[in-house]
């Protein structure tokens, strides 16, 4: 924020004297008061906060100054030809610049479109990322004041938790007792679940989420038509209520108005619900499918039983009493987690919890990733302005003659170089624009690939931000660029300019500025290539690890069996069975299972356990739990290792049994036997405690993703531990989708009333949880190549004016017998130096600089050595390349050409 | 009328106040983000100094304030047209109850 208050005062020492006596004190002191309000508020409402200001203050001085009627004093001399000029004569010499400087830019077409199209490379890829990262931190929430809104969680060191949902009946307890939050509500943030909604078009599954009766007061949205849900109607016996979003509203209801208050029979066990409101277009929080909220409808009496406490499972969102602050909050929700903490130490022993603003708690796991991707569109950036400023740096020596000629006719250095800094402007303006089409269209793709912005609140858009920023990136970027070409033909003697014939004796010095530039050109490519070899390498790693299930020809559908008309456990139970009998009957299926939760696609519910005759403080924390059958192992090719899978005789009736993973057999029981062996859920087991015989062991299944080692796994019988909801998953012969409508036909033979509410071959969701990962490699893939044209570019562009510049040495060479092959490797020489020059630097930064991507990697340390070697290598081939094809062409001309060329 | 001037005029209607004291205004009136950029208001105060609509004010109202900050108070003329702006927007909003864009007692009020 230092940065910020520097950068205020530079901008107001801009504005006229008077005003800066006058309010210049109070001003900065105004905008203390505010930025500590802003900061008390949240990390994310600084930064907005500080560019609105920045810009503000930059209208000021420009309405200000263009406001007054008297000529500039002070300020305006630098600028004007003369130091008697006002504001007009600046404004008109401003503007004849501009014609000039628009004229060299349109008669150059060659060069122009050359620095135009590496800028907007540049610019392209600022865009592009910068969008993205908008729409997570800055792009305005669909909340009424948004800063006052802060989520909760919960923290347990014994289960590595620490940003859990919490558990109902604390965060009920928050709500009672911490004064700081005007009002709590509680929602489900885990993705949305599967309401089928039956329509004239046959049965509907649309998204559906649980949230607190006061989630839209807390929120502060108010809802299209009709009302919200009251706080009663949390719970039981109230809880008959139903909100619609928009899109369902216009979808299924034809965006009738009188569906509000109207009752309509939803989910599996169709219950009817009255439809109280809509919600207005746009609103889907808290994720992108919610298409209808519902109260929990909890039982009022059962909230103080300890399954409330156990199960975490909520997410409270609070908003913050008028003049509360964060430390506030947290100090008055510490006081009451201590006391849960000593009231109900069997569940809250050791639970903690924390608060964060709403906003940074929702991209705190973009934050990292985005903040990488900004620093190497940055890097790019840079790489083409270090180009740009070497295509200036060039064409100022073609253009010293000239330069001097205007010197010497009486303009002012001062004015020559603002020219010449206009151009650079006007050129990198140019390739902003174009730079921010490119940009646009790149965030589109990525949009389409992978969700962008915060889940149900924020889009990816082009907004006036968007434009804003990259417009001044792109006049900032003109101005490094060009400025030091602008000094270099101010200092320089013009005299002996013009005695030279055109920078023949400067030559040096620039070729040397040219030499560091494209030093430092192969120095940033190498670091962004470097992180594209690395996301590459780990890619490859990743791809080759097993994830212990078979990925091609499978299938998994969704499906959920309803209880208005399956009410009985054993009509359930033989609905799956005969559902899995009929899809193997089908040709291309060979056999088929079920399973509660699809592997790869995270975790389900954890829990502790202990088995039979441990000691008290032996336990197993945080195991996963899946429901599955035979047939899901059978079809996903899961090893057996030890004992058996699921039988038919594992019933309903029968002694529980389950299955467990490697991992938890190694985990938990080192040097033993597990088959054999009973667990109970509990920390503690007691009288009530239910017992599960282990009876098998299978192979590792990655829950998370080839990246995330396999958790400890329980598997429980789908007979004995039944639900109504789960995958189907099936071996196939053929190509996977080419089942789903058999498998669609069995189902209707059976019932035509249920959809299937999810269709996902596996092999789709291995990729899908590889997105993130696939993502960063992409983009940073993208940039390392751009990066590498842009390098080759410059190292062209430079060694080319060089061997220019040598020509006549190279013809008298020649003509004096010099091997032509010595006379190349004399001209790769310097090319050679630089590149390597550049390529040690590169090493060294990157050294350094690619732990930011350390979280990203699999299998490899940022320092990879291969990878480092391989990059080195390519990047010094396509630079010797570069620098070898204006050479070989320099040295191919008939020296008495060459010695013509003056 | 800018919708900012206005805001101005209203901050300053009841009594004179600074310019920290008329964004605390705004921003209680609006909510946290209503109030304008520092940079934005006193540019808005330089004008409208300039057509008359609020003058500084070199009373303090209290012993001892900081004497950096620089107190403004609203003209005559600064009242009369905040006057014949409330009037317009009242209009306004009176038409967009009788059109339903905003509940109330109007006629033909309640539909939603």
């Amino acid at each position: 924020m230092r940065i910020f208050r520097l950068l205020l005062k530079a901008i107001l020492r801009w504005a006229p004297a008077e005003f800066r006596e006058r309010h210049g004190e109070e001003y900065l002191e105004i905008v203390s008061k505010r930025l500590r309000e802003a900061d008390s508020r949240g990390r994310m409402s600084v930064w907005p906060f500080a560019a609105r200001e920045l810009a503000g203050a930059v209208t000021a001085v420009l309405g200000m100054r263009l406001a007054m009627e008297r000529p500039v004093a002070g300020a305006g001399s630098a600028t004007g030809g003369s130091s008697t000029g006002g504001r007009e004569t600046m404004m008109r010499t401003m503007i004849e610049d501009g014609r000039q400087a628009l004229r060299v830019v349109r008669r150059n077409s060659g060069f122009t479109w050359t620095a135009v199209v590496v800028m907007a490379l540049g610019m392209g890829a600022v865009t592009a990322i910068f969008s993205a990262a908008n729409a997570y931190f800055f792009r305005p929430l669909p909340f009424q004041d948004p800063q006052r809104l802060v989520l909760l969680y919960e923290t347990n060191p014994d289960f590595g938790w620490t940003h859990a949902q919490a558990a109902p009946a604390n965060a009920l307890d928050w709500r009672e007792q911490v004064q700081a939050f005007e009002d709590i509500a509680l929602y489900r943030d885990l993705g949305v679940w599967d309401v089928v909604l039956p329509s004239p078009d046959g049965p509907l599954v649309v998204g559906g989420t649980s949230v607190s009766g006061n989630f839209f007061d807390v929120l502060g949205v108010r809802p299209l038509l009709g009302r919200t849900f009251t706080w009663e109607e949390t719970f039981a016996g109230r809880d008959d209520v139903v909100m619609l979003s928009h899109g369902l509203w216009v979808r299924r209801f034809g965006a009738d108005p009188d569906v509000v208050g109207s009752t309509v029979l939803m989910g599996s066990d169709a219950v009817e619900r009255e439809i109280v409101g809509i919600m207005p277009e746009g609103f889907a929080f808290p994720a992108d499918e919610t298409q209808l909220w519902i109260p929990y409808g909890w039982e009022p009496e059962a909230l103080s039983s300890t399954s409330y406490r156990r199960g975490h499972w909520v997410r409270p969102v609070a908003r913050l009493a008028r003049g509360a602050g964060l430390e506030e909050a947290d100090a008055q929700l510490q006081a009451v987690v201590q006391e849960l903490q000593a009231r109900y130490p069997e569940t809250n022993r050791v639970m903690g919890a924390g608060l964060a603003p709403l906003r940074d708690f929702l991209v705190r796991d973009v934050r990292t990733p985005l903040m990488v991707l900004l620093g190497a569109v940055f890097l790019l950036l840079l790489l083409a302005c270090a180009n740009a400023a070497n295509l200036m740096l060039v064409r100022s020596n073609d253009r010293a003659r000239e330069i001097a000629l205007r010197s010497a006719l009486g303009a002012g250095r001062l004015r020559v170089a603002r020219q010449l800094l206009m151009e650079s402007v006007l050129l990198s303006l140019l390739g902003g624009v174009l730079g921010l089409g490119l940009g646009w269209l790149g965030a589109i793709a990525m949009a389409t690939r992978t969700r962008l912005g915060i889940e149900g609140a924020t889009q990816i858009a082009l907004d006036g931000r968007v434009v804003l920023v990259i417009l001044s990136v792109a006049i900032i970027s003109g101005v490094v660029f060009g400025t030091g070409p602008a000094l270099r033909v101010t200092t320089g003697g013009l005299q002996e300019t013009l005695r030279e014939g055109g920078g023949g004796g400067r030559g040096t010095r620039s070729l040397r500025v040219a030499g560091l530039l494209v030093a430092a050109e192969v120095a940033l490519a190498l670091l962004l290539v470097v992180g594209a070899g690395l996301m590459i390498r780990s890619a490859y790693l990743l791809r080759s690890v097993d994830p212990g299930f078979r990925v091609d020809g499978t299938l998994a559908v969704e499906l959920t069996i309803p209880s208005s008309r399956y009410p009985h456990r054993d009509q359930v139970l033989a609905f799956w069975d005969e559902l899995e009998d009929r899809v193997e009957a089908r040709p291309g299926i060979e056999r088929a299972g079920m399973v509660g939760w699809l592997p790869l696609a995270g975790t389900g519910w954890t829990s502790q356990f202990q088995a039979e005759g441990w000691p008290p403080d032996r336990v197993g924390l945080e195991i996963v739990h899946r429901r599955a059958d035979r047939g899901y192992f059978e079809a996903l090719d899961v090893p057996l290792v030890r004992g058996r899978l699921f039988d038919a005789s594992d019933g309903p009736e029968t002694p529980n049994v389950v299955v467990i993973n490697e991992t938890l057999a190694r985990e938990h029981f080192p040097g033993e036997d597990p088959v054999g062996q009973k667990i109970a859920y509990d920390r503690r087991p007691t009288e009530e405690s239910i017992w599960y015989e282990i009876v098998g062991i299978v192979g590792d299944q990655h829950q998370v993703s080839p990246g995330v080692a396999p958790r400890a796994e329980v598997f429980e019988s789908r007979s004995q531990d039944w639900g109504r909801s789960g995958w189907l998953v099936m071996k196939t012969s053929v190509e996977p989708r080419s089942v789903v409508s058999a498998v669609r036909a069995s189902l209707a033979e059976m019932d035509s009333g249920i959809p299937l509410a999810a269709v996902r071959p596996l092999r789709e969701v291995w990729v899908d949880s590889l997105r993130r990962e696939r993502f960063i490699l992409v983009l940073l893939s993208a940039f390392g190549a751009a990066a590498l044209v842009l390098a080759s570019v410059g190292i062209y562009a430079v060694t080319a004016q060089a061997m220019r510049r040598r020509t006549r040495e190279i013809g008298v060479r020649i003509a004096l017998g010099a091997d032509r092959v010595d006379v190349l490797s004399l001209a790769l020489r310097q090319g050679i130096l630089v590149i390597g020059l550049g390529l040690l630097v590169g090493l060294m930064v990157s050294l350094v600089a690619t732990r930011a991507l350390a979280s990203f990697l699999f299998g490899i340390e940022p320092t990879d050595p291969w990878v480092l070697a391989s990059v080195m290598a390519l990047l010094g081939g396509v630079g010797l390349v570069a620098c070898y094809i204006p050479a070989r062409r320099a040295t191919a001309v008939d020296p008495v050409t060459s010695l013509r060329a003056e | 009328m800018t919708p900012l001037t206005y805001q101005i005029l209203l901050a300053l209607a009841d009594e004179p106040r600074h310019g920290y004291g008329i964004i605390k205004e705004i921003e209680e009136r609006g909510g946290e983000g209503s109030a304008p950029s520092t940079g934005a208001m006193y540019l808005a105060l330089q004008r409208m100094e300039g057509e008359g609509l609020i003058e500084e004010d070199t009373e303090r109202p209290r012993e001892g304030d900081d004497a950096r900050r620089k107190y403004y108070r609203i003209t005559d003329t600064g009242r009369a047209r905040a006057e014949a702006e409330s009037r317009r927007l009242a209009e306004l909003v009176a038409t967009a109850r009788s059109r339903r864009l905003l509940g109330g007692t109007a006629a033909g009020g309640g539909g939603a």
